[in-house]
């Protein structure tokens, strides 16, 4: 029986970045093509598609807590067809089902990477992203939490995720039961991605030489990917925003954002940001 | 007793309303081909192949699906007789939705047929009628663009499952199937359709019935096109091309409902991936196309799909 390395994260701290480095990893260090949909090397935790073949049901027609009182059981069985480790990208937070069961069964969980960013930082990319404004991006970090994937009036080929505000998020994950998560700041990835990509290839025990981490580094540079994107575009890009990888740097809200904005979020978050030492 | 109602050409007898279904048309003197009663489903099943969390399928073929808080069935071994135990108002619209899901495919593969997930409109061309098959995973717009060829005057047959039969000389036809198409809120609005008085799917969703009062009663039509459909949000991503040989092969295989489970219950003889390859060289035409999910776009889809000549080709 397999298990899951799950690579989660709140939206907009390097989740695609390390997904793209862990493809070229074990593509022997080649360039993504980021306009190829099957470069899918860590798939979506919550794939309608494959939940819906795993437990034979159509989840298009349960209400959202059915689906999420379920997971778990889409998760054990897809562990229990698969004899090789399955990664999953994740941005729910780590919660229990209404059920009052771990939505990540800790018995079919090898380990987790957990990829964490300076909120200030995250606001200014997230609203980018979906297309809101910063204050409406602040407000939103500040709800306990929201839903993605959820609309009422329709669906999406993703289940609903429930993202908790971004200290509980972060705080679900590093304090969940089993295995520790390897941490990975954002801010340190950016600043040496090869240790960073190292660390992380060992936690996954993945097979990876100096020279192959060099080159999956080397080819999922952040100026490369930008480059790459203006050619073919980003299967990933969602229709409202201009472009997927924007900035890629650390400290941007020190233009971005208003200091009402900046106090805001140092007042919500600020006990977490210093456990993570962003404060 | 309710009066009988076809359903793939089957006389179905059934103790549950099912709007859905038309009033039974065929031979009068026919005997009744299945059975929908109300009653107690055990709860594991004797020497089970498979237990899933909601599956079960046992060693002779009968099956058990549970959806908690909606109702349990149960397909028995000679796939004659669907008996429904429902934890809900036996007339709740949330056990039709099931009971054509899970459990009609597998009646449908108990019986020798595939299952497509696929939506079909009716499409009259220089070379008669077909059928035009728009297949895809949920979420994908099946039903959304079956409205659309609605709403420009095309017959819709069904939605979300096709019942396929390969008949011995290969041609691919589709049952008649239900006479509805399952909307939600959003696709309802973008249609300009109006959601009073239509009924849902369930009280929790924003998700409606629609119902088609001049389809499912016709009988076997020939599919002479499948559209694998797709999305993307880039348009420099989308697609419109033709699939061939193994290419058309695995997208059909791909769309068979639910066949990671539901293939091990097939009548004996062949695979899933070797009926879907039949099918596939069956239907003359298979079109792969990934667009952008707008409104916007449909009619312009729905004249350009409509206006083919499956046979002339693309």
């Amino acid at each position: 029986m397999g298990g899951y390395y799950w690579i989660a994260s709140y939206p907009k701290s390097g989740n695609t970045w390390l997904r793209l480095a862990l493809w070229s990893l074990a593509h022997d260090g080649a360039v993504p093509d980021l306009g190829d949909d099957r470069l899918n090397q860590v798939p979506i935790c919550c794939s309608r598609m494959e939940f819906d073949n795993e437990l034979a049901v159509d989840s298009s027609d349960l209400p959202h807590e059915q689906i999420a009182a379920l997971r778990p059981r889409f998760y054990e069985a897809q562990a229990a067809r698969s004899s090789e480790p399955l990664l999953r990208k994740v941005h729910d937070g780590w919660t229990l089902t209404p059920a009052g069961e771990p939505l990540f069964p800790p018995h079919v969980t090898l380990g987790t990477v957990y990829l964490v960013r300076d909120p200030r930082d995250i606001v200014p990319s997230l609203a980018h992203h979906a297309g809101i404004t910063i204050d409406d991006q602040v407000a939103s970090m500040e709800r306990p939490a929201i839903i993605l994937a959820g609309q009422a009036q329709g669906i999406t080929m993703q289940l609903p995720q429930c993202l908790l505000n971004w200290s509980a998020h972060v705080a679900s994950w590093l304090d969940a039961p089993g295995r520790p998560a390897l941490v990975q700041r954002y801010e340190d990835l950016l600043g040496d991605p090869v240790a960073a990509l190292t660390r992380i290839a060992a936690y996954l025990d993945l097979p990876a030489t100096a020279a192959l981490i060099d080159r999956a580094v080397a080819s999922t540079r952040f100026d490369r990917l930008q480059a790459a994107e203006a050619r073919t575009g980003f299967f990933e890009r969602p229709r409202h925003a201009s472009t997927f990888f924007r900035r890629g740097r650390a400290g941007g809200w020190r233009t971005s954002l208003t200091r009402d904005q900046v106090g805001r979020i140092e007042a919500m978050h600020g006990a977490m940001m210093a456990r993570m030492g962003y404060l | 007793m309710l009066a009988d109602q076809g359903l793939c050409g089957w006389r179905v007898r059934s103790e549950i309303v099912l709007p859905e279904l038309h009033p039974w048309q065929g031979d009068p003197a026919a005997g009744v081909d299945l059975v929908i009663r109300l009653g107690a489903v055990p709860d594991r099943l004797d020497n089970p192949i498979h237990v899933g969390a909601l599956l079960q399928i046992g060693e002779d073929g009968a099956c058990r699906h549970e959806i908690e808080g909606v109702a349990t069935f149960h397909l028995d071994a000679a796939a004659r007789v669907i008996t429904v135990h429902p934890a809900l108002s036996a007339t709740d619209p949330a056990i039709r939705a099931f009971l054509f899901g899970t459990t009609f495919s597998l009646l449908c593969y108990r019986r020798g047929l595939l299952p497509l997930h696929a939506a079909c409109v009716r499409v009259d061309g220089q070379n008669g009628p077909g059928v035009i098959a728009l297949a895809g995973p949920s979420g994908v717009g099946k039903s959304t663009l079956a409205a659309a060829f609605r709403r420009a005057g095309h017959q819709v047959l069904g939605d979300d499952i096709a019942v396929l039969r390969i008949a011995d000389d290969g041609i691919v036809t589709v049952l008649p199937g239900l006479a509805r198409i399952k909307l939600w809120g959003e696709s309802l609005h973008g249609l300009d359709l109006p959601s009073d008085g239509l009924e849902r799917v369930t009280s929790k969703l924003e998700k409606f019935i629609l119902p088609l009062d001049d389809a499912g009663s016709d009988a076997p039509l020939r599919v002479r096109t499948v559209v694998h459909l797709g999305w993307v949000n880039d348009p420099r991503h989308g697609e419109w091309r033709t699939l061939r040989g193994m290419e058309a092969v695995m997208q059909m295989s791909g769309n068979i409902y639910r066949h990671r489970y539901l293939a091990r219950i097939s009548a004996p003889g062949d695979s899933v991936l070797a009926r879907a390859a039949r099918a596939a060289a069956g239907i003359e035409q298979h079109l792969r196309i990934r667009r952008v999910q707008d409104f916007a776009g449909l009619d312009d889809l729905v004249a350009r799909l409509g206006g083919l000549d499956a046979r002339a080709g693309v």
